[in-house]
């Protein structure tokens, strides 16, 4: 009897502790919209940015925030919007794993009536109010036509793929492959470096060692590109390089000269544009069905 | 004057519900060697092992130089100076014999480095001392077993307790090893050393020792000084009782030749032929060494092997207890723990593993009132003392254990019933049912062997008594011929002890 | 009184209820129907990759490759169905497969003499690698056909008021009792667990039984593979990563020993449960995601450690 009152008392205490940790939201006053927002991952600082310009934009206008995080797993996604959809929100924002598994999520939404935006990738399925992103497709062609530029349209470049399967490795690498289509530039290594910096070092060591003749080397995202770099520093040879994603160190790169340019999508823009939209939807506004945030290309 | 050293009073240790000890008063003396005996599972180990920690008392104190001490791992029983020398080698093969010497305990310089060539030239002094011509850098994995209890004897020594406990030190050594070690042995007493010496070796008790102990079945028997006592003293204190009134045998029939077994070999025995009639008890005597468990296992299938194997005439291979138990033949392990049964299952479970068959439907699923039935049988006719057959058979005595493991195989309805060790580690009660159920098997005429360390137990039951001495068969005995003299005599190879008595 | 006693000693289901006690008092709206439906649904995944994980972690192995067998099973029950393959035999196939696949793990194990954790570690990779080669890195979408549509319902479908997945958590679970506690198989597998050398000396071949175990554990994570693949309408080449660990922390829960032995269904089934009220009701509290780990993580240690030192103190 005794282990059992413990028992009781430990989870209590746990259970409580951690409703504690959650903000005090749920004291705000009972009229406050709630937005619940599942967001693909928290452990990447694109999507940890999203999160906090949504934060930032809920703040300002007077709104409840509720952020699931999907751990990148189309199920756990799933289970977070219908828990999203038990809790009662009004509307959900969601920044899907994966354009086509999302699919059931919306409609389960769609069936509870509960309205849905889409951040950074689409959804392939459901009805969407409106869907707010950044095109990784258009970053892969501003990436290539610079590319193009800087060689005068010729040369050889290797391309750095992130992590197999994953949307961005496949948008950023068709949008860059679109762009030098046609041109005399030829693709003559590309391989996977899984969005990692000592992959990317290492990957391109192997790719230095086989490739006599590089101009410039296109990675899917920073981290890959910086340690491609750094292998291409120690071969003393001198190739152009092109990441995405404008993380400060990339951005310090590209001001040292050590990279020729990285795309920049604008994260926190994409979090805080999806709620003003969605208040605007509750307050019974009409909404654009397809919102771009824009993307740079950093360069010195 | 005897000076005591270590006093352990009224221990008693409690296993799930069985006392292993029984209010046993034990004691050490300065400068002395008490030697403590008595039966496999008489309580000699755990006694010792809750000196040294490994082990907590149920109950009673233990003294060391008059003052009480707890010790509640092996560590803190090191630390107060008591060290003990493992029957089983405890030594980490892929170290060399200094690390393994001084292992946990290496001299270490103030930044923490290892020293190692003090390491190497204290473990030097100490091989030198037990006359070990090896280098202290040698691996253990390349020593022989003699050597490498050589070396834990040495780990022993360094530690420089004032107790040394030595369980069977002597038995992987040769008599030259063994001579060196007695003259250590006096060496320590010189010293005001106190000694333990654990053995079964009667002679060396008598040649080395100052005092003895006896335990019979978890009791003290009593304490006497060497000079007091002689051999057939200290053995009837260790068994305790007439050879004829415990041993039950009847005399039946014996018939045809039912199994036979021709030039078989394999790796643990060599050129082994010998037959079994319907009725026949076979004893199968031997020392440590001896194969005669391997010989067992290996017609259990457990073991390949070559040659022949007949049942009633034919011929017959048996690659699997599988197999094994479809010919008939069935093996009660003498290591009930590892292999005989399982204890976190109950007395059901285990009463119908290997005959589980029996008892299923086309279908697959157990008829479980038949299970129950069966079970409830074999407790009610073998007196198996349990709460019921959803009991755990880790709950019951180690005798009520041995008769689960006989009823699992006669649930098989084997004509051939071999046990191995049938009465290790079971009471005085227990054995006396086991022996009457044997009986009551020969009645029925099945073929039983007994394997067995115990020489009056032997003696007592079997119609017929094999020998066996390192992997062969060394001579067969009828039971009218068979004593103690002449078993021993073929055990040990002949000619080697010949001049000993 | 008795069966009340005997509840009582149950820790796992004790751990359950109070969990329940105090979401419920923190948010209402966790006992409301729909909720708990959700609930049963979200778990039925995981409970059907636990009861295979729950055979083999009973006789003392583990099967690292429930995650991968998972996501390759969907992969190409996805690709079938797209190409307008009849449901029934798509099923078939992904079960047989993940079948056959177990098979090979308990033959590595068995024949190979590899560690289990070794043996299905090295499966979980070459699995992955294998969906990635078949999948090309793209999900694999059901498409819109007449049997993406038949088969969607596996996934989302109700009978009556409640969902399909939980029916057929149900039956896995009934199933997988009636095999523990009724058949031959079902003690071997405990006794193979509790002492293998015991079960090998009691004339029962434990290679045997180690297949068919591990052939079952490949046949459940297929099974959560087709499940997943319904409800979502698309294989993702990533699915079930890491989900052995969760299959193994409910069996772990519900009171089975990683030793082998000892353990029951009924206490994987509330184990799993557990883990998805866990998930749900961090959700309904409104915990901040970072921290949701965390308390998961506390949950699990410190049931499991209440577990044990009640064992400990028999």
């Amino acid at each position: 009897m005794k282990r059992f009152l413990s028992l009781v008392v430990v989870t209590l205490m746990i259970l409580s502790m951690f409703a504690g940790c959650s903000t005090n939201e749920n004291v705000t006053n009972e009229e406050a919209k709630t937005i619940g927002l599942a967001i693909s991952t928290l452990n990447n600082p694109f999507f940890v940015d999203l999160e906090a310009g949504a934060k930032a934009k809920a703040q300002e206008l007077g709104v409840t925030l509720v952020t699931l995080d999907s751990q990148d797993d189309s199920a756990t996604e799933m289970s977070n919007v219908e828990d999203l959809i038990n809790q009662g929100v009004d509307i959900i924002m969601i920044n899907p794993t994966d354009s086509d598994a999302v699919k059931s999520a919306v409609e389960a939404a769609n069936k509870a009536n509960i309205p849905v935006i889409t951040l950074d990738r689409g959804a392939n399925g459901g009805e969407v109010v409106s869907h707010i992103a950044s095109d990784n497709v258009a970053g892969g062609k501003l990436a290539g036509e610079y590319v193009i530029e800087l060689l005068g349209g010729k040369g050889k470049v290797v391309e750095l793929e992130g992590i197999p399967g994953a949307s961005a490795a496949r948008d950023r690498g068709q949008g860059f492959n679109e762009a030098i289509s046609g041109t005399d530039i030829e693709v003559v290594a590309k391989q996977t470096a899984n969005f990692d910096r000592a992959e990317g070092l290492t990957v391109m060591e192997n790719i230095l060692q086989a490739q006599p003749e590089i101009d410039a080397v296109f990675a899917h995202n920073d981290e890959m590109a910086l340690g491609a770099i750094e292998a291409i520093k120690a071969s003393k040879r001198d190739i152009l390089v092109v990441g995405f994603d404008a993380t400060d160190d990339a951005k310090a790169a590209v001001e040292s000269g050590e990279m020729a340019a990285t795309v920049e999508q604008l994260p926190k823009e994409i979090g805080s544009m999806g709620v003003e939209a969605a208040v605007k939807i509750l307050n019974g506004e009409k909404v654009e069905s397809m919102m771009p945030v824009d993307l740079q290309l950093v360069k010195k | 004057m005897k000076d005591i050293a270590v006093s352990m009073k009224h221990i008693t240790k409690n296993f799930s519900g069985i006392n292993v000890l029984k209010d046993v008063s034990f004691n050490i003396y300065k400068g002395r060697v008490m030697a403590l005996v008595g039966e496999n599972g008489a309580g000699k180990s755990t006694l010792m092992k809750i000196l040294t920690g490994v082990y907590l008392k149920t109950d009673g104190e233990i003294y060391l130089d008059g003052s009480e001490v707890s010790f509640n791992d092996t560590h803190s029983s090191q630390e107060a100076g008591i060290a003990i020398i493992h029957q089983e080698l405890n030594l980490v093969k892929d170290l060399s014999i200094g690390e393994n010497i001084f292992l946990g305990r290496e001299p270490v310089s103030g930044r923490g480095r290892i020293m190692w060539k003090r390491l190497y030239e204290n473990s030097e002094y100490w091989l030198k001392k037990l006359g070990l011509n090896e280098n202290p850098r040698e691996l253990v994995r390349n020593l022989s077993v003699g050597k490498q209890q050589l070396v834990e004897i040495a780990k022993a020594l360094s530690i420089d307790a004032k107790v040394i406990i030595m369980d069977e030190p002597t038995g992987a050594l040769t008599p030259a090893e063994t001579q060196k070690l007695f003259n250590v042995i006096n060496d320590l007493k010189r010293e005001g050393k106190s000694i333990v010496y654990i053995s079964h070796r009667l002679q060396e008790i008598f040649e080395i020792c100052d005092d003895v102990t006896v335990l019979r079945d978890g009791e003290l028997i009593g304490e006497k000084s060497v000079s007091e006592t002689d051999e057939d003293k200290v053995i009837e204190m260790m068994v305790g009782r007439k050879l004829s009134e415990q041993y039950p045998r009847i005399e039946t029939a014996i018939g045809q030749d039912v199994f036979r077994v021709e030039s078989l070999s394999n790796e643990f025995v060599k050129d082994i032929s010998f037959s079994l009639r319907q009725s026949e008890t076979l004893g199968v005597a031997g020392l440590m060494g001896s194969s005669r468990t391997e010989l067992m296992r290996t017609l259990y299938g457990i073991y390949p092997y070559k040659g022949d194997i007949f049942l009633n005439g034919t011929k017959i291979k048996i690659l699997s207890p599988m197999d094994a138990l479809n010919f008939g033949i069935a093996y009660v392990s003498e290591d009930r723990k590892t292999n005989g049964i399982i204890t976190d299952m109950s007395v059901r479970d285990n009463i119908t593993m290997s005959s589980l068959k029996k008892f299923t439907s086309a279908l697959g699923l157990i008829n479980k009132n038949k299970e129950q039935a069966s079970a409830n049988n074999y407790i009610e006719t073998m007196s198996i003392k349990t709460a019921g057959t959803y009991q755990l058979l880790k709950y019951l005595s180690g005798g009520n254990q041995q008769k689960v493991s006989i009823a699992k195989n006669l649930n098989t309805s084997p004509k051939i019933l071999i046990l191995d060790e049938p009465t290790r580690g079971v009471d005085v009660g227990a054995r006396k049912d086991i022996y009457d159920l044997i009986n009551k098997f020969k009645k029925e005429g099945m073929c039983i062997i007994v394997v067995s360390s115990d020489i009056p137990e032997v003696l007592g039951i079997c119609d017929r008594i094999m020998v066996m001495h390192e992997g062969k068969i060394s001579g067969f005995l009828q039971q009218k011929d068979a004593t103690q003299e002449a078993i021993m005599t073929l055990a040990v190879g002949k000619d080697v002890y010949n001049d000993d008595h | 009184m008795t069966t009340i006693k005997k509840l009582l000693k149950n820790k796992p289901l004790i751990v359950l209820l109070a969990a329940s006690v105090v979401v419920a008092i923190i948010n209402p709206r966790f006992l409301t129907w729909g909720n708990i439906l959700t609930v049963l649904r979200q778990t039925s995944i995981n409970a059907v990759i636990a009861t295979g994980m729950t055979f083999a972690i009973l006789i003392g192995g583990i099967d690292l490759s429930v995650g991968s067998v998972l996501g390759f099973c969907g992969a190409i029950a996805a690709a079938m169905i797209s190409s307008g393959i009849n449901v029934f035999v798509v099923v078939i196939t992904a079960l047989m497969l993940g079948t056959f696949i177990g098979f090979l793990n308990g033959t590595l194990i068995t024949a190979g003499r590899l560690q289990p954790f070794i043996a299905t570690l090295g499966t979980v990779t070459l699995l992955r690698g294998l969906i990635l080669v078949f999948t090309k890195g793209r999900p694999i979408s059901t498409g819109s056909t007449g049997a993406s549509e038949a088969f969607g319902k596996i996934g989302t479908g109700f009978i009556g008021p409640i969902p399909i997945p939980v029916y057929i958590m149900i039956v896995v679970f009934i199933l997988a009792y009636y095999i523990l506690n009724h058949t031959r198989i079902g003690r071997y597998i405990y006794a193979t667990g509790s002492n293998e050398e015991a079960t090998i000396y009691s004339g029962i071949k434990t290679s045997r039984v180690k297949l068919f175990v591990y052939s079952v554990s490949g046949m459940t994570a297929a099974l959560a593979g087709i499940l997943i693949t319904a409800r979502l309408g698309s294989a993702q080449p990533t699915a079930g990563a890491g989900y052995e660990l969760d299959a193994i922390a409910a069996v772990v829960l519900g009171g089975t020993s990683m030793a082998g032995g000892v353990g029951t269904i009924a206490g994987t089934a509330i184990g799993a449960l557990i883990i998805g009220i866990l998930n749900n009701a961090l959700n309904l509290m409104k915990v901040p995601s970072y921290y949701q780990d965390v308390a998961k993580g506390i949950v699990i240690l410190a049931a499991v450690l209440l577990d044990r030192k009640q064992k400990l103190s028999r």
